[in-house]
Parts: structure tokens; sequence; C-alpha cells
């Protein structure tokens, strides 16, 4: 029964325990939501304006049009493109956290962070074209900082973010430019998309998917921008092993998930972690204080500092239920309302820590830079003050735990090819596809979503294209799917890959002295992190001469759910990638747009969505897309 | 001898439910005699008589059949469900909430609850049974324009029907196929 619901063994033996406590889940709140409404499925429920709400019946025996007019295409387009609206604003709000950081940081504010990664600070410089000579690294980082901001400042259509334009193939931008998608404000670019979703504003169903292209651009300058900044503020990742799953989480340690997304706060709670380990010792865990990671947050510091991964978006309810986590520390972005609920079941803090995320039941300790190492040390006080109040008899942690190699950032790849050719990295990478032991590159990422089995989809699609030599790359929760079902270790390589892609993982591995292959799929980081695999898509294009549109590179998001997802997926097929989706999205309702999304699109940028709930004849279309290209450029 | 009709029924086509549920809140508020507003911000327990249910691949509303001979009719102890003006009726003030009708009846479509406004007297629940009475409750008579799911309906999916005016339009419709294969084999023997 479980087994419908979860692909990971550690959940599965959490839901009886849940069942047991009588503490509803994620998936007890699925089901009573079912059947869920047809409407809202298709996307042609429409509650923008107060005439409403409307909806077209798809069967026709009702209303074919809204109250104002709007019909089905219209509703679906200004719906799909609020989403994009929404996972942009996310996203590149994370990053503006970011680069207001590196600023305060280079004027000598935020006392508790700094200038972590002198040699990426300047590889940065040298992408935003600045002028370094003669300035030192606090004004470097000023300007770096400042021209960042810009591109969520600048007024007037006339210049482009200088993220998206300095980060792409040039090709790749005069193709958007001619489309008139590419942003130079990526708060604007947001903004506009809610005006021109207003009534009575935009109604043709093309151009707002193109506003919603323009956005999911900005969603790529935003998540781009965050990646490269967080580097710079706290190390680019280098190859890590650790652990992962519940198995974590440590019965005689004082346990501290980190859930969320961003690392200015997760960064800081495990410095504050480390310098109070006595204190967790002498409330008497034996082990100090053990931080684990959850959802994305967990991703970044698994990247960074090797924590281990506890668990997945769709789990995080499970290191709660285990009775032995005594905080929960949460920031932005796929956190549950639900968790304040089922912490009220054990002795667990759940500490919120941003003014715009706020959960009832939540303990609330605001965390601003200037005083950043001091609100981690009172979060980290709280959980040595819940471990003293634990319920032995409900403690219940799954003995489950698996290694993971993480830390696979776009240098830390080209390094490692480095090794077999010091001088040009990527030519082995381009030889061997080429000659075709790498048949392909798959980028996977996003969510987990009940609708479908959790981890399942990730897990069998990979295990297709391995066995098709597709070198495989994860971000997000797919990266966290991936990991806990020992995918990212070199023994999965062994079992899983063809032949060819095995030889060629080895050769890399060896050639770094791991003596043995590198793992069969790469963690890149969290979600926002999907611009690492994109940088390198860009270096392989810029060296061959092509546009993305060429390149044998597929996207997937078997369990995409969030609007960040929806921003994601729609820049990916914007950039020129087929992106395959495991859950339908919500447009079916409109033929337009449905039609636009899966196959116009290709004329206009080479890339489109691919939807299939199968996950095997999902892999068999991934794989179809790889040979069309690879077709395309005669190898 | 009074002349012999069959029960109505409430009928919902599968191919046609979204599963949006409309049919339940109107359900529930049409008995409740309330508005969706006031119900909401009053705090009412809104209790519809129909669900929408989901099971292998198919959606549909289910509600009371108003079986010609209803086993819960033949088990109720107190005579508050009887055959009465072409539906299973339910006289609510004689029903004392046993259970009795929920156990029997072969759709799963009578719940034993209270409605409206909350009670704060804690002697009863006041829950009596509850199931769907064609809206007759509502206007006195059994009409298709006074169902309250059928109205609510986004897709048309929903119909009331009358057994002997569906006979006849299906016989019908059969005799109108017989008819025109007669015309077309007397065409072709000319």
């Amino acid at each position: 029964m479980n087994k419908a619901k979860s692909a990971d063994e550690a959940v599965i033996s959490m839901l009886d325990v849940a069942k047991k406590a009588k503490v509803q889940t994620v998936w007890d709140r699925f089901e009573k939501q079912q059947p869920q409404c047809g409407f809202g499925t298709l996307g042609v429920c429409c509650r923008i304006c107060w005439q409403g709400p409307c909806r077209i019946d798809p069967f026709g025996n009702g209303p074919e049009v809204g109250v104002c007019g709007a019909n089905a295409d219209t509703i679906v387009a200004r719906n799909l493109i609020r989403g994009i609206a929404a996972g942009t604003a996310a996203h590149s709000d994370h990053g503006k956290h970011i680069a207001l950081t590196l600023l305060e940081v280079s004027k000598g504010g935020a006392p508790d962070y700094s200038i972590k990664d002198e040699a990426k600070l300047m590889r940065v410089a040298e992408l935003l074209e600045i002028n370094v000579e003669g300035k030192d690294k606090l004004e470097i980082a000023k300007e770096v900082a400042e021209i960042t901001i810009e591109d969520f400042s600048r007024q007037g259509e006339g210049v482009s973010c200088k993220w998206l334009t300095n980060t792409l193939p040039k090709v790749r931008v005069d193709k958007l430019a001619k489309l008139g998608v590419i942003p130079s404000n990526i708060d604007a670019a947001i903004a506009e998309i809610m005006a021109r979703t207003h009534i009575g504003t935009d109604a043709d169903p093309v151009n707002l998917l193109l506003g919603g292209i323009k956005g999911a651009l900005a969603d790529y300058t935003g998540m781009y921008l965050a990646t490269e900044l967080s580097d710079i503020l706290f190390g680019t990742p280098k190859p890590v092993k650790s652990s992962v799953n519940l198995g974590v989480i440590k019965e005689s340690a004082v346990n501290i998930a980190v859930h969320g997304h961003n690392p200015l706060l997760s960064e800081l709670v495990c410095d504050a972690a480390m310098a109070m380990n006595e204190q967790a010792k002498q409330a008497g865990a034996a082990e100090g204080v053990n931080v684990v990671g959850v959802c994305c947050t967990g991703n970044e510091v698994l990247m960074r500092r090797g924590v281990p991964l506890a668990t997945n978006f769709l789990s995080q309810e499970m290191p709660i239920l285990t009775g032995a986590l005594d905080a929960m520390v949460v920031d932005v972005q796929c956190i549950m309302p639900s968790l304040g609920k089922i912490k009220e079941c054990y002795h667990t803090e759940l500490i919120t820590t941003m003014p715009t995320c706020k959960i009832p039941g939540a303990t609330h300790i605001e965390f601003n830079t200037e005083t950043a190492i001091e609100s981690a040390s009172k979060i980290v006080k709280l959980a040595i003050e819940a471990y003293k109040r634990r319920n032995v008899t409900k403690i219940n942690i799954p003995d489950v735990k698996v290694t993971a190699y993480a830390g696979f950032s776009t240098e830390a790849i080209v390094e490692a090819l480095g090794m077999l050719d010091p001088v040009d990295p990527l030519k082995p990478l381009i030889d061997n596809i080429v000659n075709g032991n790498i048949r392909g590159v798959a980028v996977f990422a996003g969510c987990n979503n009940p609708n479908v089995v959790q981890d399942l989809a990730f897990i069998t699609i990979a295990k297709e294209l391995a066995k098709s030599n597709v070198l495989m790359l994860a971000t997000g929760c797919g990266a966290g799917a991936f990991a806990k079902a020992g995918l990212m270790t070199p023994e999965a390589t062994l079992n899983y890959a063809g032949e060819t892609l095995k030889a060629v993982l080895t050769a890399i591995g060896e050639a770094n002295g791991l003596g043995g292959p590198l793992p069969l799929i790469l963690h890149m980081g969290s979600c926002v992190d999907n611009t690492r695999a994109i940088s390198i898509a860009t270096a392989l294009a810029n060296k061959l001469g092509v546009d993305f549109d060429k390149l044998p590179v597929v996207a997937s998001a078997p369990e995409c759910m969030s609007e960040k997802a929806m921003a994601i997926g729609t820049a990916t097929i914007s950039l020129g990638f087929p992106t395959h989706l495991g859950v339908i999205p919500q447009v079916l309702g409109s033929p337009v747009v449905t039609s636009v999304l899966t196959s116009k699109i290709k004329d206009l940028t080479g890339g489109y969505f691919i939807v299939e709930t199968d996950p095997i004849k999902a892999a068999a279309k991934l794989i179809e897309a790889i040979d069309e290209r690879r077709a395309g450029l005669g190898i | 001898m009074s002349k012999q009709k069959e029960n109505y029924f409430i009928y919902a086509d599968s191919e046609k439910c979204l599963a949006c549920k409309s049919c339940e809140i109107a359900c529930g508020l049409v008995h409740s005699k309330a508005d969706l507003f006031t119900a909401v911000l009053e705090g009412y327990s809104i209790q519809p008589r129909n669900q929408v249910v989901q099971a292998s691949g198919i959606t549909v509303p289910m509600q009371c059949r108003h079986c010609e001979d209803a086993p819960c009719a033949l088990v109720c102890p107190t005579g508050a469900i009887s055959q009465k003006n072409g539906l299973v009726d339910l006289n609510r003030s004689l029903c004392i909430g046993c259970k009795g009708c929920t156990m029997v009846c072969p759709f799963g479509s009578i719940s034993i609850k209270s409605e409206g406004k909350v009670s704060a007297d804690t002697r009863s629940k006041r829950a009596r049974a509850l199931k769907c009475d064609l809206c007759i409750g509502i206007t006195g008579e059994i009409s298709e324009a006074n169902c309250a799911c059928i109205n609510a309906c986004p897709t048309q999916a929903i119909s009331l029907v009358d057994s002997e005016e569906f006979r006849k339009m299906r016989m019908k419709a059969r005799v109108m196929e017989m008819a025109a294969a007669i015309s077309e084999n007397e065409i072709n023997s000319l």
C-alpha cells in the first residue's frame, strides 16, 4: 500500500509510524482532496476578477467564455504565466537577497558573512565585464553586487539583463531578442506579467505566452545570479561524500534540520551548530549537534559542506515523525504549513526565520544579515532546549542511510575533465559525445508530487537513460531522489551504466584518483542551481559554435509541482531544450496553449515540452529527442 | 387499482463529470436554506446528500436511487422511511438516528448527520438520517428545474430520470430507426 506512495524505503516505513500515531501526512491530505476539481486541473477556472469566478465547460455544454468574454485559451494562458511570474519572483527574491548581502559585505557590513571564494569573485567579475585592475576584492565585490542589482532595477527596455546576455551563447541571445522576450529587469518582467493578465488586458494566448517566456527568462537570470553569488559568499562546491536519508538523524545528538532554500540562513546555522557542539554535549547529547538537510536548503549545505541530507520535498514531515528531530529551521519556499500542526505531537521546535514566511504554530526568530550569527545561535539554543524535552518512547528513526556524492559544480566538473586534458577540458566530453560513447546529456530537475509515486519516475527514467549511455546531471528534489536511491555513487555507475558511459565515467574517475568511476548521476545542487547545468551547455555550445537547439541535451522534471518549476520548465524550452514533464500541466483546457507548448514553440526556440506520465515511455521519448539532435549534427 | 409508476431518481453521466463537487455544495446549501456566504461566515454545518466518488478511473456523484423495494424503508424501526409520491420519502421528525438504513443501503447514500446552525445542547447530537429527497422538500414537487444538483452542474452531467419518459424516449428512438430502415428498403426495392 505504502509502495504506491513512495519508492523511498525510509518513507514507506515511516508511513506506518504516522498511521499508528494518527498523524496526517501529505499523502492523507492528498487522498482527502480526491477527486480534485477538473476545472482547475484543466486550467479553465479563472479567479482573476470578482465578476467571477468563471470556468469554461470543456465539453461545450456550458459556458464557452467567462463573464468578461475570455475563452479557455486566454484563461489558461493567463493562469499559466501568473504561475511563471510567481516562480520567477521566488527564485529571484532569493537571488536579490544574496546580491544585497554581497553589497553589504563589500561595504564592510554583514559581519557574519565574507567573501569565501575570491577566485569565483574574479570569474564572475570577468563574466560581467568588470575592469578589475588596481581594485581590491571588496571594490570588485561591490561592483559585482551593483551590476547584479541593476538587473532588478534598470528602467526601460533598451538594455538587457546582463546576467542573461553574458551567460548564454550569442546566437541564442539573438534568437530570443528577435522574439522580443529578453527581460531588462527581473522585477519588471514579473510586474509586466501581472499587469498584462489583469482583467481586460492581454487576451491573445500566444502574446500572453511570449510574456510568460520573458518571465521565465527573468527566472533564469535570477537563478543564475543567485547561484554564482552564493558561491562567492560560501564557496564553490567541490565533490564531497556524504550520507543520505532519514537514518542520518542520530538518536544521541541534538538534531537540527535546515529546510527551505536560501544558504544565507543554513550556512550560519551550520556555523553556530559547530560553535555550540559542547553545549549540546553538556545537555546530554553525546554526539553534539547534528545538522541535517531537507529539500533544497539540504542540497545547498550538502554541496558545500557535505551536510547529510535527511529527505526531499514530499517527505519533509517524516524527520519530525522520527521523534528525534529537535528543531526544524525553515526560510522560504516549499515548506508545508502542515509542519506547524505535526510538530504539536512531538517535542520538535519549528522555527521560521523570514519576515515573508511565518507558519502558525512555529517560533519566529527573524533573521537578518546584520545579526545573523546571533539569530543562528538562538536557533541552536532552542534546539538544545528541545532535546531535553524529548519523549524517548516516540523515537523511531528508520535505519535507512546510503552514501551519496555531491558537490559537482560546473567548476568541479570542468576540473575533473581537466585531468584528462588540462589544455582543453571540454574536449574529452565533446569527443565522447561525438563518438557516441556519451549518447547525450539529461538534466533532471524539479520537485516531488503526490500525484505520482515519490521518486519512482526519477529512478526509472534514470536507469533507462543510463543503459542508453546518457550522461546525467541533477538538481533540486530530483537530486534528492537519486541520492536516496543510491544512484549518486560509483557503484551505481558500475551497476546501471551502459558500457561506453561506464568507460567514460571510469576514465574521468581514475584520472582524478578516485580508483573508480564518477557517480552515475552528478549532483549539481539545489533547484536554484539549474543554471550550473546550463552553464556547461553554454560552454559546449560556444566551443562547438552552435546554438542550444542543436545540442543533444534534454531536461526532465518527472514530478514537477511548484510555480518555480513552471518558470524553470518554460525557461528550458525557451532556451531550446526538449523538456519532459511527468505530471500533466494544468493547461489542457486550452487547445492553443497545449499545442504551442508541446509543438509550435519548437519552430521558435527549438525547445518544447514532452508530457509523459509513464516513466518508461518518457525515457524512450527523451532518447528519441537526443537522437534527433544527434542526427541534426550528423553524429 | 392505482397506476404503477417507478420512482424518480438522479442520474449522472460519469463521462461529463469533472469532479468539481459543485453539486455537493449546492445540495448542502439548498437543504440548509443558506447561501454560500452566510453558511461560511456563520459556520453552518453543510451536509450534502450526494457525494462525488472516484473509482477505477471514473468520477460520478452518488446519491439515493429511490429503490422500488427499498431496504432502508424495510429496516426502519420508526417508520420514518416510506414509498410516497414517486420517491423514497424520509420523515426526519420520526428518525432517531439508529443507522439501520445506512447499513442496508447498497449505495452508501444515507448518512446520519445534523445540519444548519450548530447547537450547544449536549443531550442530543440532533443527528438524523439524511438522503436525497429530489429537492421535494424545497418546493413540494419533483422537477428537474428544482433539483439543486442539476442546476449546479457546470457540465450538465446530472439529470432527473422519469423511468416512464425514459422508456418512451428509448422506444421512440428505436422505432424511428426501424422506420428509417423500412423506408430505405422501400427505396431500394423500387
